[in-house]
C-alpha cells in the first residue's frame, strides 16, 4: 500500500494540471459530446474534486463505503447538467487515464520496485473504479426515476393514480357515471326538446377522454356507448335531419378515445418501467473479493 | 502484446472453469441481487461466451470496433433478461476479476518478467473494460429510450 503513496502524492500535488489536461481532452473526445460546450472553468473543478478525493478513496479499508457518497454526488452533478450516463462514466474513465498519462510523463515508476508499486496502484485504482461505475450507474437510475416521477406528477393527478392522484382513484366510477348521465340528459334535451344536434356534442369528449385515460383500451367502450346513444337518439328524435354529421361525431369519439387510450397505455408502461428500475441494493461491505 | 498471450491462453483453456467460479460468485454477490436465486449452471454460458471472445477482444488491433459489437450485444441480451444496468456491468466486472483470481491461483505471473507482463495484461484488460462500460451503458440508455417512447406492445 505504501508503495502507492508516490502516485497519490503526485495526484495531490498536481491535481490542477492533471485536471486541466483532462478538461481539454474531454472537450474534444468524440465519446463525450455533452462536455464539448462546457467551459474549462466548469470542467476543471469537476476533475479537481475527484483528484482531491482520490487519496481518501484510495487508502481506505472500506473503499465501497467511502466512495459511495462521492460517486453519488458525482452522478448528481453530471445528471444535473443533463449529461448521459455513458458520457459521465467515460469522462470519469478519462480522469483515471489522465492520472496514468501524467504519472508516465513524470516517469515515477522506473525501477523494478517501482514497477511493483505501479501494479499495486493499478489494482487499487481499478477497485475504486469498479465501485465508481456501480455507484454512479445506480444513482443515475434513481435520478432518472425521480425525474420521470416529477414529470408524471400532473399527469397522475389527471389519471387519478399514485402518488399524487391516488386518493381520487376510487371516485373514478361515480365521476364517470355522473358524466354519462349528464351526457345522456344533454343529448335527450338537445335532440328531443330543442330538435337540434349542434355544439353540445363537444362536451361529450370530456367523458370520452377521461375514460380512455383511466381505463385505457377498455375506456373506449364509453366512447362507443356515447356514440351509439347519439346515433340512436338521432334516429328517434331527429328523423328529418341528415344522419351523416352524427355518424362522423360518433366515429370521432372512437378515434379520440382510441388515441388517448393508446397514449395512456404508453404513459402507464413508461411509469411501470420507471418503477421497475432497481433502487439501491443492500448494504455492502468492502473487501468482499 | 505477446507478453499477454499467457493470460489469453489461460482464459481460453479454462473458460468453463473460470465461468463456473464466476457463476457461484455472482449468485451471492450483494451488488448483483438480480442474479440471486438463479441456478449457477444457467449463468455459466454467458460467462463462457465472454471468455471465449476474450482473445478476439484483447488482440484486436481496433479494440473500439470489436468491443462495440460484442458489448452492445451483451447489453441487449442482459436488457432483454431484465438485468438492471449496474448489475449487468458489475457482473462483467466480476468476470474480469475472476480471470485475475484464477491467474493468481495458477501463479501465471510469478517471475519479475512475468510481473511486467502482468502490468501489460492489466492495462490491456482495463482498456477493453473502459470500452465495455461505455458501450453497455450507451446501449442500455438507447434501449430504455426506445422502450419508453415507442408505442406500447409493439
Amino acid at each position: 500500500m505504501s508503495g502507492s503513496l508516490k502516485l497519490v502524492n503526485l495526484i495531490e500535488s498536481h491535481a490542477e494540471p492533471i485536471a486541466r489536461q483532462w478538461a481539454r481532452d474531454v472537450k474534444k473526445n468524440p465519446r463525450t459530446p455533452s462536455y464539448h460546450h462546457l467551459p474549462e472553468e466548469t470542467l476543471v473543478p469537476m476533475a479537481m474534486r475527484f483528484y482531491d478525493h482520490f487519496k481518501q478513496m484510495f487508502f481506505t479499508d472500506r473503499p465501497a463505503d467511502v466512495s459511495r457518497q462521492y460517486f453519488a454526488r458525482y452522478a448528481e452533478e453530471h445528471h444535473g447538467r443533463n449529461i448521459p450516463l455513458d458520457e459521465a462514466l467515460y469522462a470519469l474513465i478519462m480522469m483515471r487515464r489522465h492520472i496514468w498519462l501524467y504519472a508516465e510523463f513524470q516517469t515515477i515508476f522506473i525501477s523494478a520496485v517501482e514497477q511493483k508499486h505501479a501494479v499495486d496502484s493499478l489494482v487499487r485504482t481499478i477497485l475504486m473504479f469498479d465501485y465508481a461505475i456501480l455507484f454512479i450507474s445506480r444513482r443515475y437510475q434513481e435520478l432518472i426515476r425521480q425525474r420521470i416521477e416529477e414529470k408524471l406528477g400532473v399527469v397522475n393527478v389527471l389519471r387519478m393514480e399514485s402518488p399524487q392522484g391516488a386518493k381520487l382513484g376510487p371516485y373514478r366510477g361515480p365521476i364517470m357515471a355522473a358524466f354519462l348521465l349528464g351526457a345522456l340528459a344533454l343529448t335527450y334535451y338537445y335532440h328531443a326538446v330543442l330538435g337540434t344536434n349542434v355544439i353540445f356534442t363537444h362536451l361529450l369528449y370530456i367523458p370520452v377522454v377521461l375514460a380512455a385515460i383511466w381505463w385505457k383500451k377498455r375506456g373506449v367502450l364509453v366512447a362507443a356507448a356515447l356514440g351509439g346513444f347519439l346515433l340512436l337518439s338521432h334516429l328517434v328524435y331527429l328523423r328529418g335531419m341528415p344522419f351523416t354529421d352524427d355518424v362522423i361525431r360518433a366515429a370521432m369519439f372512437l378515434v379520440i378515445g382510441g388515441v388517448v387510450a393508446f397514449l395512456s397505455e404508453g404513459v402507464a408502461r413508461a411509469e411501470e418501467m420507471c418503477r421497475a428500475l432497481p433502487m439501491a441494493g443492500g448494504e455492502h461491505q468492502a473487501g468482499l473479493y | 502484446m505477446v507478453a499477454s498471450m499467457k493470460l489469453i491462453d489461460l482464459v481460453e483453456n479454462h473458460a468453463e472453469r473460470i465461468a463456473a467460479q464466476w457463476s457461484m460468485l455472482v449468485v451471492k454477490n450483494p451488488f448483483t441481487p438480480f442474479y440471486h436465486g438463479r441456478q449457477p449452471e444457467r449463468l455459466v454460458p454467458q460467462a463462457v461466451r465472454f471468455y471465449r471472445n476474450f482473445r478476439k477482444l484483447f488482440m484486436e488491433p481496433k479494440p473500439v470496433e470489436a468491443s462495440d459489437g460484442y458489448f452492445t450485444s451483451y447489453a441487449e441480451k442482459r436488457y432483454r433478461e431484465g438485468v438492471p444496468l449496474q448489475e449487468a456491468v458489475y457482473a462483467l466486472i466480476l468476470m474480469r476479476r475472476q480471470i485475475w483470481l484464477y491467474a493468481e491461483f495458477q501463479a501465471v505471473f510469478s517471475t519479475a518478467v512475468e510481473r511486467q507482463q502482468a502490468i501489460e495484461s492489466v492495462t490491456r484488460t482495463m482498456l477493453m473494460f473502459d470500452y465495455a462500460v461505455y458501450f453497455i451503458t450507451k446501449r442500455y440508455g438507447e434501449l430504455m429510450k426506445l422502450e419508453w417512447f415507442e408505442a406500447p406492445n409493439t
